[in-house]
């Protein structure tokens, strides 16, 4: 589950657990067992977020105006959750917007002490967000760490240039920095209690990380793209992915991607590691020790984000100024099971 | 109001030699007002053109936006109040709105707009607004219509001294100020103008506890020129303008805190130009030179800035030849520009460019005018298509006259369309577009109505699209992607009449537009089906007061015409009231007050950026 880190998936397990001792099991709200879709937005229109239900028969759109008569803004990055609420980060807005996971009430928002907010993980009672700081600066980015019950930031930790993702295992929290408007090649990995911070050296620009089952780190580089002055492309950087020794913080394996192959989406389901280059989606198993030699599937469109579950391959055909599309496949027959429209600029996707 | 005479009527219709004599008409002919686009009169017989003049453009001196919004058939989107602006006619978009200066297009070589808050209202004499296609006579970017910015020269028998002041204080710590010099003699009319504005701009936003943070702006504009006749068939004139803007660009909503933007323009433009009229031709030669340039600030604190800036030469020269015998006139224009552009991004290009015009037009009998006009351009980036244009109008009865017009123009690519590092797409071809329009013109002593069906259609439409290059998805490139089928009505009414010591004055426009892209068969985007304002003005003896109102239909932001993103219609009232403290001959001093929105509506023409709520603004008009 690629947008939950380790802390939300102990979240789920809690709820399933109070769930359980219920009697009755009532609906937490209109947006419960279901899909949520979280789009950037663009000058066409808000950043939002769509629901699909998970037998496909409800799709609803902008589920935060409608409920909230409010618009999100642009652009929305991603969203974090707790047991209750998800934590919608926009990052052009400077604000996270706080709502009820199930009902998308708005509960609260912290508009204050981010600078272009990207990522959040939560780990007890506290956010921790990454945030590149002022597009001038190189130097002045770092990690917000939000109270959650007063929705303030109550300090931050400096880190490295271009923070993006950032998940929380043991008490550690591991930052991918993927360079904001330049390049970067490093992983944080910051001692929760201490805010002591480490660093790892990867291929350029990581991006999305998991915890494999031996608790090792896993982590995406796209590698970059180089242009002269006249944006001609006069290079690349190599791709890769690193798994990662939390421990000793060394590279266990990493598996390179040919010169001018760029990755940008993975996923870790099932022992499973599902990575994209352009619109082809390719597996391999969690320990691989090389790439795949042909895709599983080729998804329609614009591929900006990708998720999995069980058979189900659910793509995004991203589009800013339009609707996008929700394209699911079966991974076992390769063919196109699904087709919603979702969110405009659909990036991301989250199991609810 | 000064008797309305164009300089070219003088020298189209009666000879040098006339205008030199002391017969009734030269006699007549007190003042003479002298315009650089002396073509624009004669090639517009067959469209509507609204004409803008002092009184109105006294009443929206604090935007250029909000001028146009309430008082032409132009729908126009505004990045909130001051801020970035486009404006557009008949559904086509805001890059095939051609503004021009004095008859010359500055439509940014860039982008392919102008940003109409960088334009200071009040330091022009007067503002046509022509509707319908243009690029016979202006080039690229006239499709939907054009906006005519133009500073007059005026001979009088009579030597004269005009001094203005306008100083003006509103809401949001506002103020628009003006002082224009005006010298007029026979032979020798001078003029100067200075203008200052500037605002705080952080008006609440209407169903929010925010305010428009980050909206503040200052400009400062100096307009200046002279116009001399050196002999009685020669004139020199000259025009110059400068303007020096700072704005910050104000945040949306749902955190407006969160702005920090800034944005300075600068821009100036010289033109002579020198005409000669004898016997059956006249020729005038114009030399300009105009310089544009944009810092935009992502951090208003930092230095760092990206730019865009262009140099402009240009030479044209018109010959036109009257066959007296035959109420004809034959003209031929040529035009030769040459552009230096860059942006931080894209290294400096040059750009050349070569027209050639004909021009032909014929009354008979004061019933029926008809013209004919062919144009090729030769560009150094791209071809051209040959554009034509033919116009007729008849007057059918006394007060009925049919017109009618049909054009070929075009919208060149901008510089950033083709050569934006690694997105720009130098395969891109002109958008065309074909376009015809009838209309029915009732006019009388008190009473004017102007009803005309267009039609327009678009080829090759310019669009930037994330898919615009398959090889590479995600990665916004410019593409000939659309075509357009714009149809529909625009209406203009006015009326005045005088009752005694009343005065009543009532202006409508109205448009409803039906736009499609004929692949998707949807609505285009940011096209507002319908459009009205109008404003009811009333004036007893020392007293005027004038009632503005503008509706705007809802728009969809989406090509599919989503519901989920839709902008909604509104409707926005101003009002006003005048009193005369002081009339003599030379001198005039009044004072108003205006409150903008009177019903404090929450409107909006880009989404979560609320347009001004109530405001108020008082205004002393002081001339001597």
């Amino acid at each position: 589950m690629k947008k939950l880190p380790i802390t939300l998936a102990l979240a789920v397990l809690f709820l399933t657990s109070c769930k359980n001792s219920e009697e009755d099991i009532l609906p937490k709200g209109d947006f419960e067992n279901g899909i949520l879709i979280s789009g950037e937005g663009s000058g066409a229109g808000t950043g939002s977020i769509s629901y699909v239900s998970n037998d496909f028969t409800i799709t609803d759109n902008l589920i935060f105006k409608d409920v909230n008569n409010l618009e999100l803004g642009t652009f929305l990055q991603s969203v974090a959750f707790d047991s209750e609420n998800a934590f919608i980060v926009v990052d052009n807005q400077n604000t996270i917007t706080v709502a009820d996971r199930f009902t998308f009430e708005k509960r609260g928002e912290i508009t204050t002490d981010l600078s272009t907010p990207r990522f959040m993980a939560i780990a007890g009672n506290k956010g921790y967000v990454t945030n590149w700081g002022s597009t001038a600066s190189a130097t002045d980015d770092f990690i917000a760490v939000v109270d959650l019950l007063t929705l303030t930031v109550e300090s931050t930790i400096p880190v490295g240039n271009g923070p993006e993702r950032i998940i929380e295992r043991d008490n550690k929290l591991y930052v991918s920095h993927k360079g904001a408007f330049t390049t970067n090649n490093i992983i944080s990995v910051i001692d929760i209690t201490s805010k002591e911070v480490k660093e790892v050296t990867v291929k350029d620009n990581p991006d999305e990380m998991y915890f494999n089952s031996a608790g090792q780190l896993i982590a995406l580089s796209s590698g970059r793209t180089i242009f002269d002055a006249d944006f001609n492309v006069i290079g690349n950087t190599l791709g890769s992915i690193a798994t990662i020794d939390t421990t000793s913080l060394s590279i266990t394996n990493e598996l390179v991607f040919e010169l001018g192959e760029h990755p940008s989406l993975m996923v870790l389901e099932n022992n499973t590691l599902y990575y994209n280059l352009g619109s082809k989606i390719y597996a391999i198993p969690a320990d691989a020790t090389s790439l795949a030699t042909s895709e599983i599937i080729t998804a329609e469109g614009f591929l900006y984000g990708f998720e999995v579950e069980g058979d189900n391959l659910f793509t995004l055909n991203a589009n800013f100024s339009d609707v996008s599309d929700l394209n699911v496949y079966s991974i076992a027959t390769k063919l196109k099971t699904q087709t919603k429209e979702v969110a405009l600029g659909a990036s991301k996707i989250y199991f609810n | 109001m000064k008797k309305y005479v164009l300089f070219f009527l003088v020298i189209g219709t009666y000879t040098c030699n006339v205008f030199g004599q002391k017969d009734s008409l030269a006699t007549l002919l007190k003042e003479v007002i002298v315009v650089a686009d002396k073509s624009f009169k004669k090639n517009s017989k067959s469209s509507k053109v609204v004409a803008l003049k002092d009184s109105v453009l006294f009443k929206n001196t604090e935007s250029f936006a909000s001028l146009l919004r309430f008082n032409a058939p132009i729908y126009i989107r505004e990045f909130g109040a001051g801020g970035t602006s486009s404006a557009s006619f008949r559904g086509t978009s805001s890059s095939n709105t051609a503004v021009i200066w004095n008859g010359i297009n500055i439509n940014s070589i860039n982008n392919g707009q102008t940003g109409f808050n960088s334009l200071t209202v009040s330091l022009f004499d007067d503002i046509n607004i022509r509707s319908g296609g243009g690029s016979l006579e202006y080039g690229s970017g006239a499709i939907g219509g054009t906006v005519h910015l133009n500073d007059t020269f005026v001979f009088k028998d009579a030597e004269t001294i005009e001094n203005q002041f306008i100083v003006s204080a509103g809401s949001y710590n506002t103020s628009n100020n003006l002082y224009k010099f005006k010298y007029f003699s026979n032979n020798l009319a001078v003029k100067f103008g200075v203008s200052y504005n500037a605002s705080d701009n952080d008006y609440p936003l209407l169903g929010t506890n925010l305010n428009n943070e980050n909206g503040a702006y200052k400009n400062v504009s100096f307009n200046g020129g002279f116009s001399h006749k050196i002999t009685k068939c020669s004139e020199l004139n000259l025009y110059s303008t400068t303007y020096l803007g700072e704005r910050l660009f104000s945040g949306e909503l749902p955190n407006p805190l969160v702005a920090n933007d800034k944005y300075k323009d600068f821009n100036h433009r010289n033109l002579i130009t020198y005409s000669i009229a004898k016997n059956n031709y006249t020729n005038q030669v114009n030399i300009a030179y105009l310089t544009e340039e944009y810092r935009f600030f992502d951090d208003k604190n930092s230095e760092n800035f990206n730019f865009g800036s262009s140099e402009r030469y240009l030479v044209s020269n018109r010959f036109g030849y009257d066959f007296k015998n035959i109420n004809a006139t034959i003209s031929s224009f040529t035009e030769y520009e040459s552009i230096f552009g860059k942006t931080d991004q894209i290294s400096e290009k040059n750009r050349r460019q070569f027209s050639q015009s004909i021009l032909f037009n014929q009354h008979i009998n004061n019933l029926f005018f008809y013209d004919v006009k062919i144009r090729k351009d030769f560009n150094s980036d791209y071809k051209v298509p040959f554009t034509y244009a033919v116009g007729t109008k008849l007057k059918a009865f006394k007060h009925l006259s049919f017109r009618a017009n049909a054009s070929k123009n075009f919208r060149a690519p901008t510089y950033n369309d083709l050569f934006w590092p690694g997105q720009g797409n130098l395969s891109l071809k002109p958008e065309t577009a074909l376009q015809g329009e009838f209309g029915i013109v009732y006019a009388n002593k008190n009473f004017k109505i102007d009803v005309a069906g267009f039609y327009i259609s678009a080829k090759d439409k310019i669009v930037w699209s994330p898919n615009g290059d398959p090889q590479r998805a995600g990665i916004w490139t410019p593409i000939n992607l659309s075509d357009s089928k714009n149809k529909g009505v625009e209406a203009l009414l006015e009326y005045a009449t005088n009752i005694g010591a009343h005065t009543l004055q009532i202006n409508a426009n109205y448009s409803y537009t039906h736009a499609k892209n004929t692949e998707t068969d949807t609505f285009l985007i940011f096209v507002p089906k319908h459009l009205f304002n109008g404003s009811v003005g009333y004036q007893y003896k020392k007293i005027s007061a004038f009632y503005q109102q503008l509706y705007t239909g809802a728009t969809f932001t989406t090509e599919s015409n989503s519901p989920d993103f839709v902008i909604p219609s509104f409707f926005v009232g101003n009002v006003g009231v005048d009193y005369l403290f002081l009339k003599t001959a030379q001198t005039k001093l009044s004072l108003g007050v205006k409150i903008n929105n009177v019903l404090n509506q929450l409107y909006f023409t880009q989404p979560r950026r609320p347009l001004p709520n109530r405001n108020f603004n008082l205004n002393i008009n002081y001339k001597f």
